[in-house]
Formats: structure tokens, C-alpha cells, sequence
């Protein structure tokens, strides 16, 4: 599969601060990717420096380009979404569309319109009228108009209410996703992205402190309920994060045989978010 | 240029004018409206309301002045004579009016002697624009071009901080435009596109006040064409406001570059970094060093209303080609460019608050 994304010994630092330390990655096509840490952890500034907004040290490479030297061409083939208040205020929405028309060589205005029209966003309006959830649309009718390789969201849907979440990341992979594009998410509501995700990428501290294929967290992480003695059991072999549950315990299992842990309770993969702060709390 | 490159240019120029509209639009709109609603009422009450009235008398006596002409107006109640004398030459201006106290201001019954003086300036004096008609033209445009510095450098002062204050720059940076094109397009539209726009609807202004004062010499039984148009010299004023505006571009560019670099590299106030550092620079220089380099240039580069008798840098009524300081001029340029590229960087690299 080719590779999309490259990143090697990537470095930003602010002041004493390194805001992303030494981070080395890499990022196939097709995959979409959630990256997910605490408030702080350099998610923010990862995205930016992939995007050519930030200065960093190290290597990086997206779609074989420089995003430091080659912002404006780069973007002619990445979208994104900081989050859901970064439309101009004082424009209109037939304004955007035009701007978009007259920049974006890959954006498709009727389609864009199109998708507005399955919505409650008319061309007259100001953006400042608008809802969140209504942002939120018009912002992805723009970038499911363009013909991009590459969508990074930044906390996308930050601040909006389940329904509009859920209907924002359905859309995302029916109207969106066709296998060949790339999509990196970053957000806090992990569990409601968890199901379309193939690949996570965890954060703290500005370090990379996993990046696993979906399938290879089936592999190499098991989750155990443990209840009574058992638990006490459980707690004897090495895990890297537990969790009370009712009537016993949770634990994470990193690398051990299945069948070590089988006696012991019922067996399970853990959710991104329990793997999550099981390796965070490690970190 | 390519379509493609000339949709781009335009839709980033159409950008900045949506969200500008205010400024770049409707003041010079509203300005061009008033002034015209203003002479109208002038030239209906022509001789009231003296503004115009004024300024074309001026005129009369100028033109007189500078042709060698004397001009003798005699005004009883509607009855209105005029009569010249070319071989008459007296130095010195003298108004002589009937000592009629008892009428109202507004009673045209007496009569102007223009005895005028040979024009100490010479005829070349005609060309500045100053000594005849020409003055009003010139001092509507002067009118809309300081209308014009005010509003650019709100702009400018806004145009690089106030989409990062609200992120909005997220949204442009989403989109494939580099940071070079839209801090150009921007010093574009300060410089030369909304310039343009000013200097139209101060034509159209000049024009409409040209077919006012005709309609008010007319309501006076005058002749308009020879009082009116005889004493405009469109050639001239069309060049210098025209050329004029080329010149001050490369005069006002490195305060317009100075402006959009405060403006993007400001946390706070852009206005308090403009100006902050430069007041502290030019007492830094002149209270250690004694010189004022610092101040010479700033005032070189700031538009001069009036003639204050040391001939630097420009004038917004009438910039000079013949005796710009090149130098100087030449030294803004190169401050400009580096200042922009600072702005691009910052626009690239710094945009966060």
C-alpha cells in the first residue's frame, strides 16, 4: 500500500516546551486514523505541521511534498477541518462557495450544493446565523466537494450534540470514504469513531505512545473481566491498565497468550478509549 | 496570465472587497453622495450658501490674474454685467464694493473691480493647480484620497490580525493559497485596487461638480462654458491625479508594509505595534544619537497635506515627479520588500494568538 504520510525524528518545540518530541510515523493510503491523546499532548500541532502551519524540525513528507515549502500545493489535494467555528463569520454562504470555487482547482460547486440542499444551510445565509451543527455541514459539503486525497479533522465536532456527531461521521464514511482516501480524525469521543477507524495513533507529552492497526490491537491486546478470587488473579500477572467493572475488575493485557487469561474471566478486545488511558496512565 | 491565475487573483481581490465592503465601497459611495448633495444645495442656493459661489469668484479673480485680464462684475439686484479689459495691468488685488450696509449679505448689488497683480509664481503656477478652477476638483480629490489613507490603513491594521483573533485563518489556510499570494493580494488591494475605486468616484464628483458650478454661472446669466470649462484644465488634473497616485504608491508602500506587518504580527493591538515601536525608535535615535534619520524617513514616507517649506517626500494634492527625493524614495522600496517578507513568513509560521 502506498504510503502517504512519512514523518521522521518530527520536533516542535515552543520556548523550553517540546510540543511534539521526536515522533516518527508513517501513514498508508486508505486508512483513517484516530488520534487520540489528553489535552496538551501535541495533537494539535502533529496535524498542523502535517499541514504546513507550523514550523518543526525532522523529516516530513505528505504525498511526497514538503508541507514546510509546498503548503498551497499540498492543499490542492488535502482538506481539512480545525473545528467548528473557523468559517469567516462575515461571509455568506454562496460567498464561500465562491471562494472556494475561484482557489480550489479539485472543488465542485454543484456538488457542494447538492449536499446543502439535504441540509437546512441556504446560499443567502450569513455564516455567522448559522448553528454549529449548520457550520459543520457547510464546512464538510466544502471539503466532501473536493477531490482530496487527504482529510485531517481536528476535533471536528467539537461541541456539538450526539445527533449532529453521529450524522457528521456517518455521512463522513458513506458520502466520503471510498477506500482510497485518507482520513485522520482527532478527537475526544473516541467511542463513537472507534468503528470506522483502521488504524490509532495515541499521544501524551508530545510523544507517539502507539500506533497499531485496528487488527493488530486484536492481536496484541486482550481485555479481561475478572471477578471474586479471580481478580485478585488477574491482578498478579503484569497488565498495563484495570478497571473496576461490576463485581470485579477490568484488565489490559499487553503480548500474552489468550489462553493464559482464559480461565480467569471473560475475554475481550478492549476499546480504543480503556486502551487509551491504559497506555496513557502507563505513560 | 492564465484564466486560471486571473480567476484566483480575482476571487482573492473579491474576497478582501466582501469583507471590506464597508470601507472600500460604501465610504467612497457615501462620500461621492455627499459632497454632490452638498453642492447641489450650493449651487440651488448659489450665493447663500457661498461655498461654491466663493470658490468661483476665486476663480474668476484668478483666472484674471494669470491671463492679465481685469474683470468687472457689477450686480444690480438680477441685472448682471461683465465687462474686461485686457491692457489693464494692476498690480494687487482690490475689492471694491458699494458701501450698501442696509442690504443682506445675500444681495448681489454691488460691484467687484479685479484688479489684478502679474501672478508672482509665474504662468508655469497654472500647472499646480492652485491658482484657478482647478483649485475645487483638487480639493474634492484631496478630500477622497485622505478619506482613502484612513480607510486603507484600517484595513491594513486588520486585514493580517482579526481572522487569526477569530481563526477564521484555518479556514483560509484549508484552502491551496500560499501565503506570498494572499499577503499580496492584499497589499494589492490597498495599493492599487481600492485607490482606483476612490479616485473613480472622485472623477465622477469632480464631474458632477463641474456640470453644478456651469448650472449655478448659468442661474447667475453667465456663461458657463467660458467661465466654467475655459477655467478647468482637464488634461492636467486627470494626469496628476492619475500619475499622482502611481507616485504616492511608491511613497505610502512602505507604510501600508509596515501597517500589515504589525497587523500580522500583533497579539493585541495592531495600532499600539505600529505605532509603539516606531515613537520609541525616533527617541531612542535622538536622545543617544542626536540624529533623526528615523523621523526623516517616517516623514518622507507619510503623506503631507500642506507645503510646510521643506520639500520631502509627497503631498496628497499634488505629488511631484521632478523634485522627489529618489533616494529616499528607493530606500522605502527596499524596506517594503523586506517588510512583506517578514509578513509572509509570519503569516506562515506565527499566525497563532
Amino acid at each position: 500500500m502506498e504510503q502517504i504520510i512519512e514523518a521522521k525524528g518530527l520536533t516542535r518545540t515552543f520556548g523550553d516546551i517540546n510540543a511534539v518530541e521526536d515522533i516518527d510515523f508513517t501513514v498508508n493510503t486508505g486508512s483513517v486514523i484516530g488520534l487520540i491523546g489528553p489535552n496538551g499532548a501535541g495533537k494539535t500541532t502533529l496535524l498542523r505541521a502535517l499541514l504546513g502551519l507550523t514550523n518543526c524540525d525532522g523529516h516530513i513528507s505528505v504525498m511526497g511534498s514538503d508541507p514546510r515549502k509546498q503548503r498551497a500545493q499540498i492543499m490542492e489535494q488535502v482538506c481539512f477541518i480545525a473545528d467548528t467555528a473557523v468559517l469567516p463569520r462575515w461571509m455568506r454562504v454562496a460567498q464561500v462557495l465562491d471562494y472556494a470555487t475561484g482557489v480550489h482547482p479539485r472543488f465542485d460547486r454543484a456538488q457542494a450544493e447538492d449536499f446543502l440542499r439535504t441540509t437546512e444551510v441556504t446560499l443567502d445565509r450569513r455564516i455567522r446565523d448559522l448553528s454549529k451543527g449548520m457550520n459543520v455541514q457547510l464546512h464538510l459539503a466544502l471539503v466532501m466537494a473536493i477531490d482530496a486525497k487527504l482529510l485531517i479533522l481536528d476535533e471536528p465536532t467539537l461541541g456539538l450534540d450526539i445527533l449532529f456527531r453521529k450524522r457528521f461521521f456517518e455521512q463522513l464514511l458513506n458520502d466520503y470514504f471510498d477506500g482510497e482516501r485518507t482520513i485522520i480524525i482527532s478527537t475526544h469521543q473516541v467511542e463513537e469513531v472507534q468503528n470506522i477507524l483502521t488504524d490509532v495513533m495515541f499521544m501524551n507529552h508530545g510523544r507517539l505512545v502507539l500506533q497499531k492497526h485496528m487488527s493488530m490491537i486484536d492481536e496484541e491486546f486482550v481485555e479481561v473481566h475478572a471477578v471474586g478470587e479471580a481478580a485478585a488473579r488477574a491482578q498478579e500477572i503484569p497488565h498495563i491498565g484495570k478497571r473496576s467493572i461490576l463485581g470485579g475488575k477490568a484488565f489490559i493485557y499487553e503480548g500474552i497468550d489468550r489462553d493464559v487469561l482464559a480461565p480467569l474471566g471473560e475475554l475481550r478486545t478492549p476499546s480504543v478509549s480503556d486502551l487509551f488511558v491504559a497506555k496513557v496512565g502507563e505513560a | 496570465m492564465s484564466d486560471t491565475a486571473k480567476s484566483r487573483t480575482f476571487t482573492l481581490i473579491q474576497r478582501e472587497f466582501q469583507e471590506y465592503k464597508n470601507s472600500f465601497v460604501w465610504t467612497p459611495v457615501a462620500m461621492a453622495v455627499l459632497l454632490s448633495l452638498v453642492m447641489l444645495v450650493s449651487v440651488m442656493l448659489a450665493g447663500r450658501i457661498t461655498i461654491v459661489g466663493d470658490a468661483m469668484m476665486q476663480v474668476v479673480m484668478n483666472e484674471d490674474s494669470a491671463s492679465g485680464m481685469n474683470i468687472t462684475i457689477q450686480i444690480e439686484d438680477d441685472d448682471v454685467a461683465i465687462t474686461t479689459d485686457q491692457e489693464v495691468a494692476v498690480a494687487g488685488w482690490v475689492i471694491e464694493t458699494e458701501e450698501n450696509t442696509s442690504e443682506e449679505d445675500w444681495n448681489f448689488s454691488k460691484e467687484w473691480r479685479f484688479n489684478p497683480s502679474t501672478n508672482p509664481k509665474g504662468p508655469e503656477s497654472i500647472d499646480s493647480g492652485m491658482d484657478n478652477l482647478n483649485l475645487i476638483p483638487t480639493v474634492i480629490h484631496f478630500i477622497f484620497l485622505l478619506a482613502l489613507f484612513f480607510v486603507t490603513s484600517n484595513y491594513l491594521l486588520g486585514t493580517l490580525y482579526d481572522d487569526r483573533k477569530d481563526r477564521s485563518i484555518l479556514f483560509w489556510r484549508s484552502m491551496p493559497v500560499a501565503a506570498w499570494e494572499e499577503v499580496l493580494a492584499k497589499l494589492g488591494v490597498a495599493l492599487f485596487v481600492a485607490p482606483w475605486i476612490f479616485i473613480a468616484l472622485s472623477m465622477i464628483v469632480q464631474l458632477s461638480m463641474v456640470l453644478l458650478m456651469m448650472l449655478g454661472m448659468w442661474r447667475l446669466g453667465k456663461d458657463p462654458f467660458e467661465l466654467v470649462l475655459g477655467n478647468i484644465e482637464f488634461g492636467i488634473l486627470f494626469f496628476n491625479q492619475v500619475s499622482g497616485w502611481i507616485l504616492t504608491a511608491f511613497w505610502i508602500a512602505p507604510v501600508y508594509a509596515w501597517l500589515m506587518l504589525a497587523s500580522a504580527f500583533a497579539k493585541r493591538s495592531p495600532f499600539m505595534l505600529a505605532v509603539a515601536p516606531l515613537i520609541a525608535i525616533v527617541l531612542l535615535e535622538e536622545l543617544f544619537l542626536g540624529t533623526a534619520f528615523v523621523r526623516t524617513a517616517i516623514a518622507n514616507h507619510m503623506p503631507h497635506i500642506s507645503d510646510s517649506g521643506n520639500a520631502v517626500g509627497f503631498y496628497i494634492h499634488a505629488p511631484n515627479w521632478g523634485s522627489a527625493n529618489y533616494l529616499s524614495l528607493l530606500l522605502g522600496i527596499v524596506f517594503t520588500a523586506v517588510a512583506i517578507w517578514l509578513t509572509i513568513w509570519l503569516r506562515k509560521y506565527r499566525w497563532d494568538i
